[in-house]
């Protein structure tokens, strides 16, 4: 439906020349036969503080369509890439271009939660078919979930539970320092690992909270050092994750105090190609990595198409379309018909690059593996290597 | 006690690279009354440059003197045109020419380095730590402050005890009257538009060791060379000193007592500097009328 | 910017300028009276969307075009409205008397605020004490996390009404959307010629040109910087309070000082002193953005030379720059 009174109401737009009648009229009878092109837009950061997880995110789906040949389902795809610059307001704007300008059949991609959290309303009230490549706010998949917004990636509970129950069940129960950059994701990742933890009888000596875009962290570090903890756990990422870890090293902290960190504080292209030995011996709980079994295949053809193993965010925008593929498949190609797409595509599990991928029909959201990683020493530098694997773990959903 | 101590370098650190950040706006600022937004630009490209000289192998000692020529001869360009055509207009149309500029410049950057954070090899002898009773603290960090201290000492040299200086201080007091001695003012200034940038270069090349480099960076850095410069009072050397000693001490220090409020309190320190010294810490003497 | 507005003000003197200006003005109403009818709902949404950042960059036109005072922390004002006309609208629903209440009120508190803090300094330590306040402001707002949502911002809103005693109006749609921001963005306009016409606005003219002059005359210069101040927050605050209702969502970046400096480019290209220039900057600025981003990566290397440009080509903003090339005089 969309698709046609899209037509018809950007016909009318358009110029009001005679073409614009013709396409008017001659719009009721297009028939949304095969061969008509499937348009997906993806929003992402391609400046501000995300450009480089963008990037990857952009070039993860592109690798994905192009194996496909651009095609799914017997219809071409037209691939729309927006910016946000992790502003949520451009976000928004961006979301309604593509869903009131492009006419696009779905949209995805975000990197930020804040992002994330300000489209849900309105790719709800446009009834606009949503994958959630990466915003991983715990409220998305709780009080803000939404019929028609698939989210195949993580929720911050699902790693900072697992972080806490690895960290009772493996590191220590005692001497434990938390350290987070002092925003809603940083406070989700840390209060969520605490809950689990102190659950699990572990204790927590000190909380610190960097402020976000920390440029120094030297005080803290000192502070950390005159503490002594057994290990620390951790959740920064992009720039502040670099430098945390560096800063670390200069201290001469990284071989005194394990780091156990979300994802994102590990991030393969983002953070471990950058920062290198800085990051050995460290360990993360992230739904991605890039020895995990099911991301063998595509790390090799990352690397090669890229030069670095990928990332979370690499990885996510090829997830993503992997996932648009299954469920464009399962209805044949009838993306309109969205309800039947959204119980195709529940029904049964998708295999991505994450890992098998069930959707909760409560919130739409992933359940997946979550694997815990340790930085060592690889062929072409650190590389996160899978230790363990926590399968399908499941965020508490609405009734948490 | 050696856990203050420590804190206390670490202080002095980050006070040293905001000064040398600050300082290189600050002579600009005070010599041709020219805001020039681009100091951040000048930062990150020296930042960029050291990384890149750091990763070829060729001397690691080079990288600075490198960082400084490049954000320099940048400097040297843009004072060319179009700088010189806006010595004389208002500071609203000098910071947003400069801002567009910056605005450029970050976009060519990423363009050329990427949107992916960087970080510099330190060779080992700056890397290692020194132990203060049994706190560590970078050797990089004591680094910073000794050839920040130097630098200081010997920009104050040149600006107050040599007869370069003498021509820049008069050139500040008096532009025609130097002129009518027969000195070539246009050339005074694209020098010291040069060096300033240079400055920027230098201390972005320092800073990278600490902060890495990434998109975006610039825009941080001139943030809070600015706060520096306008809270020291515009462009006096002594006022820009207090002022990133103050700044550096007061985020550190906020760091260790209050994490999470440390970026209000320090702000609020620096806005109660401005109510209670609305021409800076170190006002220049200004005749009204 | 004081040669501008001089410019500006002999320029207003005579008559057959004054009917160009009006000219124009009515122009620029009847164009925003004929898009509803041309616009998509998405493009709708858009045009309100520049009619109230341009409200708010209209208020700054205020403080920078006839103070002498460049601010940058006039993000502060407007976001802050917003939140309190969002928090507002959760708590007791989104009628728009109220909900513009609000926004003028706290925006003039905000001002306020602000106003006590920085009267004592000019220029380029008004420009950074505004900053370092504003961004004061940005950090509460990010860490108060149980009023306004930290660094996710709130949504969730109630739709936009209109209480009328007899009926209630759905302001939600597009269209009474766009057409609440125009009604909304006239009245500003009006407001504030009014205001620098009023024997207030001459004086702030007069503390902008000779200050000394004017407390030697016996004017209280703190006193009218801040009525000033008063009056631009009032209007940005009232702008503020529609601004949530524009994507059902508020957050923090609407406080953040790379907000203000935007407003500040805007009002730049718009040009300094004409008030009505911000509608045009914000325009073109929010087209830019939003536009050319589609198109290329480096669309920030655009935004870039087009700031420049107009700096080097049309000092004085689109609207005398475009005014001066139809006279033909080229460019003053």
């Amino acid at each position: 439906m969309t698709i046609r009174t899209g037509l018809t109401r950007r016909g009318l737009l358009a110029a009001g020349g005679a073409t614009a009648v013709a396409g008017m009229l001659g719009a009721p009878m297009i028939a949304r036969a095969a061969g008509q092109p499937l348009k997906i837009g993806m929003v992402t950061s391609l400046s501000g503080p995300f450009a480089g997880l963008g990037e990857a995110m952009r070039a993860g789906i592109a690798m994905a369509l192009a194996e496909y040949g651009n095609e799914l389902a017997g219809r071409p795809v037209e691939l729309i890439v927006e910016d946000d610059q992790a502003k949520p307001d451009e976000g928004v704007r961006k979301f309604r271009k593509l869903i009131g300008q492009d006419n696009v059949d779905i949209v995805s991609g975000v990197i930020s939660s804040a992002v994330a959290l300000a489209v849900r309303d309105v790719v709800t009230e446009a009834k606009a078919l949503t994958f959630i490549s990466a915003g991983s706010a715990n409220d998305l998949a709780r009080g803000a979930a939404s019929p028609l917004v698939f989210r195949p990636t993580k929720t911050n509970w699902m790693l900072g539970h697992t972080a806490g129950l690895w960290a009772a069940e493996k590191i220590s129960k005692t001497g434990c320092i938390t350290i987070g950059a002092d925003y809603a994701a940083g406070r989700e990742y840390i209060g969520d690992f605490v809950q689990t933890y102190t659950g699990q009888g572990g204790q927590v000596n000190q909380q610190l909270w960097a402020p976000l875009g920390t440029t120094d962290f030297g005080p803290l570090l000192t502070t950390l050092a005159s503490a002594r903890p057994e290990f620390i756990y951790s959740f920064f990422a992009g720039s502040d994750a670099v430098r945390f870890l560096k800063q670390m090293k200069d201290y001469r902290l990284h071989d005194k105090i394990r780091v156990l960190g979300g994802g994102a504080l590990f991030d393969q292209e983002d953070v471990v190609a950058t920062v290198k030995d800085a990051a050995l011996g460290g360990q993360n709980t992230c739904n991605q990595s890039p020895t995990a079994p099911a991301s063998l295949d595509f790390s090799k053809a990352y690397k090669a198409a890229r030069g670095t193993l990928p990332g979370e965010m690499g990885t996510a925008g090829y997830v993503t379309a992997q996932v648009i593929k299954a469920a464009v498949e399962r209805v044949g190609g009838d993306v309109a018909a969205k309800d039947k797409l959204k119980e195709a595509l529940l029904a049964q599990p998708v295999d991505t690059v994450f890992g098998p991928m069930t959707f909760d029909p409560r919130n739409n959201q992933a359940i997946l593996d979550i694997y815990v990683n340790e930085i060592v020493e690889g062929e072409g530098g650190p590389v996160n290597q899978v230790i363990h694997t926590y399968k399908a773990v499941q965020d508490p959903g609405p009734s948490a | 006690m050696s856990f203050y101590l420590v804190q206390i370098l670490n202080a002095l650190s980050f006070s040293m690279l905001l000064m040398l950040t600050g300082l290189g706006l600050s002579v600009v600022l005070s010599l041709l009354n020219f805001v020039n937004l681009t100091h951040g630009s000048s930062f990150l490209l020296g930042a960029y440059v050291a990384i890149w000289w750091l990763g070829s192998g060729a001397p690691w000692w080079l990288a600075f003197p490198a960082a400084f020529l490049a954000a320099a001869l940048v400097g040297l360009a843009l004072e060319r045109f179009p700088f010189r055509q806006f010595y004389t207009r208002t500071h609203l149309m000098q910071v947003l020419l400069t801002y567009g500029l910056s605005v450029i410049f970050a976009d060519l950057m990423r363009w050329g380095f990427g949107a992916q954070i960087a970080s510099p090899e330190l060779p080992e002898i700056l890397s290692g730590v020194v132990f203060i009773l049994d706190m560590p603290f970078p050797i990089y960090r004591l680094f910073i402050i000794g050839f920040g201290a130097v630098l200081a000492l010997a920009l104050w040299f040149v600006i107050d005890r040599t007869i370069w200086g003498a021509v820049v201080r008069a050139c500040v007091t008096d532009r025609r009257f130097v002129e009518t001695l027969g000195l070539d003012t246009k050339r005074i200034f694209t020098v010291v538009v040069a060096v300033a940038a240079g400055l920027g270069g230098l201390s972005g090349a320092l800073g990278a060791g600490i902060l890495s480099a990434y998109p975006g960076l610039d825009e941080e850095q001139l943030i809070l060379a600015l706060i520096v410069v306008v809270v020291g009072g515009l462009g006096t050397f002594r006022g820009t000193v207090l002022s990133a000693l103050l700044l550096g001490f007061a985020l550190t220090f906020t760091k260790v007592w209050i994490p999470e409020m440390s970026n209000v309190a320090a702000l609020a320190i620096m806005a109660l500097m401005l109510v209670i010294a609305p021409q800076g810490l170190v006002a220049r003497k200004v005749r009204q009328v | 910017m004081t040669e501008t507005v001089k410019a500006f003000d002999a320029a207003a003197a005579r008559s057959t300028q004054v009917n160009r200006r009006i000219a124009c003005v009515a122009g620029l109403l009847v164009l925003a009276a004929l898009v509803p009818f041309a616009a998509s709902d998405y493009q709708l949404r858009f045009a309100a969307e520049i009619l109230i950042v341009g409200t708010a960059v209209l208020s700054l036109d205020l403080l920078v075009g006839f103070g002498g005072l460049v601010s940058l922390g006039h993000a502060t004002l407007f976001g802050g409205a917003a939140y309190a006309a969002a928090v507002a609208a959760r708590a007791w629903g989104a009628d728009l008397t109220l909900m513009v209440g609000i926004g003028i009120v706290t925006g003039m508190a905000m001002a306020f605020v602000t106003g006590i803090v920085v009267m004592r300094t000019i220029a380029l330590f008004f420009l950074i004490l505004t900053l370092i306040v504003g961004q004061i402001f940005w950090e509460i707002v990010f860490h108060w996390r149980s009023v306004t949502g930290g660094a996710d911002g709130l949504r969730g809103l109630p739709a936009l009404e209109l209480h009328l005693g007899f009926t209630t109006l759905d302001l939600s749609s597009s269209r009474a959307l766009y057409i609440t921001a125009a009604v909304l963005a006239f009245a500003a306009w009006a407001v504030a010629r009014s205001f620098v016409n009023a024997p207030a606005g001459r004086a702030l003219i007069g503390t902008r040109e000779r200050q000394l002059r004017m407390s030697a005359l016996g004017y209280d210069i703190a006193r009218i910087r801040m009525m000033a101040l008063l009056a631009s927050g009032a209007i940005a605050g009232a702008a503020g309070a529609l601004y949530p209702f524009v994507n059902q969502y508020i957050g923090p970046n609407s406080m953040h000082w790379t907000f203000s400096a935007m407003m500040v480019v805007m009002l730049v290209i718009g040009g300094v002193g004409s008030l009505y220039g911000a509608f045009i900057g914000a325009a073109i600025c929010l087209g830019i953005q939003t536009y050319i981003s589609s198109y290329t990566d480096r669309w920030q290397l655009v935004v870039g030379l087009i700031f420049v440009l107009t700096v080097l080509i049309m000092p004085r903003g689109i609207v005398h720059g475009v005014g001066s090339l139809m006279r033909g005089k080229g460019k003053p």
